[in-house]
């Protein structure tokens, strides 16, 4: 365990600690802990942010970077916050999907098992952590093989989710029914938890990170943790996002095997007809097939990573109704 | 007795140290190096057994034991790491100011500073090695290789890129260096660990560092030419019909390329010359063109 530490400096009441919420023990010896960073204060709501489940989405690690020391320069706060700023570092540190040596999704691992291997008792552990939060947020970064706008996506039928997630600062909303992997994901083990994500698989995009991580504060600022000052930029010149439903997402997918080169770029708006980019057959220079948009909309995930098959997911589109 | 020679502050998790457990003083000086790689797990545990030895009875001069170079390759269960995906073997001689991973190339060619020195390996997880010494066709390393009283010496000549490797370092340094190896990467193999131990206690007698343990069995002393490589014509699942150390004749069956659907034999694979089974594969499914095995001819 790390030992919990106050941090210096605060002239207020606000309370800093970090502590080990799981230990791994490696072969070698070399443990590694699973840290929860909690800033209390005065009473008030239990506010959960996570990063860092999959190791190759270091945007969610660079906005809780951003959110811790905007938090530590607060004299003021009504409630607790708890920053788990990496959840997976064995993966986070070689910069891969999946949990290195047992190979396997953490986020396709929750609730967990007390007695599993490490995956499965980290899983474990954070939901034993997270689950007292009035409120949980979690950080991706973009899909892998993608870029994506700034969106926000919530569990059907939980206003109170869907209402925070609107002062995420993200452009979109998405509200989503239950996926068929959806049980054994780290979201689905909480009621009022919001996903952020945006930005490009495996890498810092400029901006990105300042904006989620105004987008938390904002969200904080709305619970009345934080006051409205420590948000980075007035609430008032936030954008509203759009409030969109998986009947508004329409999938894009291929219908050859390929190399897709894009024609348009993630956030575009499109006309129905629009050229979103071809599938090419590369070593004899050919052109296998022309994606054209099938609605008027906007772009909100586009595939970066070009190696296709037949059914890979080339783009999510949002089509205007 | 335990120092760490080099440690590196990393992102997430613990930080990397380099370790180096000491035994003795003064002359003579030999230095064992293991774990360059995090799958070669048998090399470990022979270190480890020396060093059990070592604690038991002290030896005349100095003895340098890495045991683990690459701990966090073995944390993740795989060869390279633990810096940048980078092959530690393939890092020398290294610098201090430089990439993370030469700078423990650097940390461990300092630590490493003996007359003669070792580098234990195990085979690559596809194969099974005969436990070997592999040392140059000729100079002071041969009468020492041979000292050790492994089942196979091979000598092969010496190479100008051995430099970036660890062996090859230390002989530009000036040290007269050896590489062992035995048995499959990724699994534990005690029999080996215990002969490549015992090799390295015959070299440390020879060296008038401590007594010598039985002899061991000379099976062959090779070079390149006298070394037959096997491989398949077409690919499939290889079903060998020998295992490591075996003598072998002309026409001997080997083993067979069988369809990985059905099951009938595509190609057999014999002998051709007389000798010891020294590596064979052991991970079965094998592209056309692939190492099935390597005989020592006698």
């Amino acid at each position: 365990m790390l030992a919990p530490c106050a941090a210096a400096g605060y002239s207020g009441e606000v309370e800093e600690s970090q502590t080990s919420i799981c230990r791994v023990e490696l072969p070698t010896h070399n443990d590694v802990d699973v840290v929860r960073r909690r800033f209390t204060g005065t009473s008030g709501p239990h506010v959960a942010v996570l990063a860092g489940i999959r190791g190759d989405t270091p945007e969610g690690v660079r906005v809780l970077y951003e959110v811790t020391r905007l938090l530590r320069g607060l004299s003021d706060l009504a409630g607790t916050v708890d920053i788990y700023p990496c959840a997976n570092p064995l993966a986070a540190y070689a910069g891969v999907h999946r949990w290195p040596f047992f190979e396997v999704d953490l986020n396709r691992r929750f609730p967990g098992r007390a007695d599993g291997h490490p995956p499965d008792r980290v899983a474990w552990e954070l939901v034993q952590q997270v689950a007292p939060a009035d409120v949980v947020i979690e950080l991706r970064g973009a899909d892998r093989a993608f870029r994506e706008v700034l969106q926000a996506h919530v569990r059907e039928g939980v206003p109170r989710a869907l209402d925070l997630a609107t002062r995420a600062n993200v452009e979109v909303v998405w509200v989503r029914r239950p996926g068929t992997m959806e049980p054994t994901t780290f979201a689905a083990q909480f009621e009022t938890v919001m996903v952020l994500e945006g930005g490009a698989g495996n890498r810092l995009s400029e901006g990105v990170a300042s904006e989620l991580a105004t987008g938390v504060m904002n969200v904080l600022a709305t619970l009345q943790v934080v006051p409205e000052e420590a948000v980075p930029v007035h609430w008032a010149t936030l954008e509203r996002p759009r409030v969109v439903t998986d009947d508004h997402v329409l999938e894009f997918q291929c219908d050859h095997g390929g190399v897709f080169l894009p024609a348009v770029q993630a956030g575009a708006t499109i006309a129905a007809g629009d050229l979103l980019g071809t599938v090419v057959e590369p070593l004899g220079a050919t052109e296998i097939a022309r994606c054209c948009a099938p609605g008027a909309g906007r772009v909100l995930a586009l595939r970066e990573q070009p190696s296709v098959h037949t059914g890979s997911l080339l783009a999510r589109l949002l089509i205007d109704p | 007795m335990s120092e760490t020679v080099y440690s590196a502050e990393v992102p997430y998790r613990g930080t990397y140290r380099l370790q180096r457990l000491r035994f003795g003083r003064g002359a003579p000086h030999l230095a064992v190096v293991a774990g360059q790689h995090g799958n070669e797990l048998t090399a470990v545990y022979a270190v480890n057994l020396l060093a059990s030895a070592l604690r038991a009875q002290a030896p005349h001069g100095t003895v340098d034991l890495v045991p683990l170079a690459n701990t966090f390759g073995v944390d993740e269960g795989r060869k390279l790491g633990p810096f940048d995906d980078q092959d530690l073997n393939q890092s020398f001689p290294g610098r201090a100011d430089g990439t993370a991973m030469e700078r423990v190339a650097h940390a461990l060619l300092e630590a490493t500073q003996a007359e003669v020195c070792v580098d234990v390996h195990a085979g690559s997880p596809l194969m099974e090695e005969l436990p070997q010494v592999r040392m140059p066709l000729e100079g002071p390393e041969t009468e020492l290789g041979r000292a050790m009283g492994l089942p196979l010496v091979w000598r092969r000549p010496t190479r100008s890129q051995d430099g970036v490797e660890l062996v090859g370092a230390w002989r530009l340094r000036g040290a007269r260096a050896l590489r062992v190896t035995g048995g499959q990467g990724a699994t534990l193999d005690k029999q080996v660990g215990l002969e490549i131990a015992n090799g390295i206690r015959r070299l440390m007698a020879h060296m008038g560092m401590s007594a010598a343990p039985r002899p061991g069995q000379l099976l062959g002393d090779v070079s390149d030419e006298d070394v037959h490589v096997l491989r398949c014509e077409a690919g499939g699942m290889f079903v060998p019909e020998v295992t490591v150390g075996e003598r072998v004749s002309p026409g001997y069956l080997l083993g067979r390329i069988v369809a990985p659907v059905g099951g009938a034999t595509i190609e057999e694979i014999r002998a051709t010359h007389a000798g010891v089974v020294m590596s064979l594969r052991r991970y079965p499914m094998a592209h056309a063109q692939e190492l099935l095995l390597r005989i020592a001819c006698l």
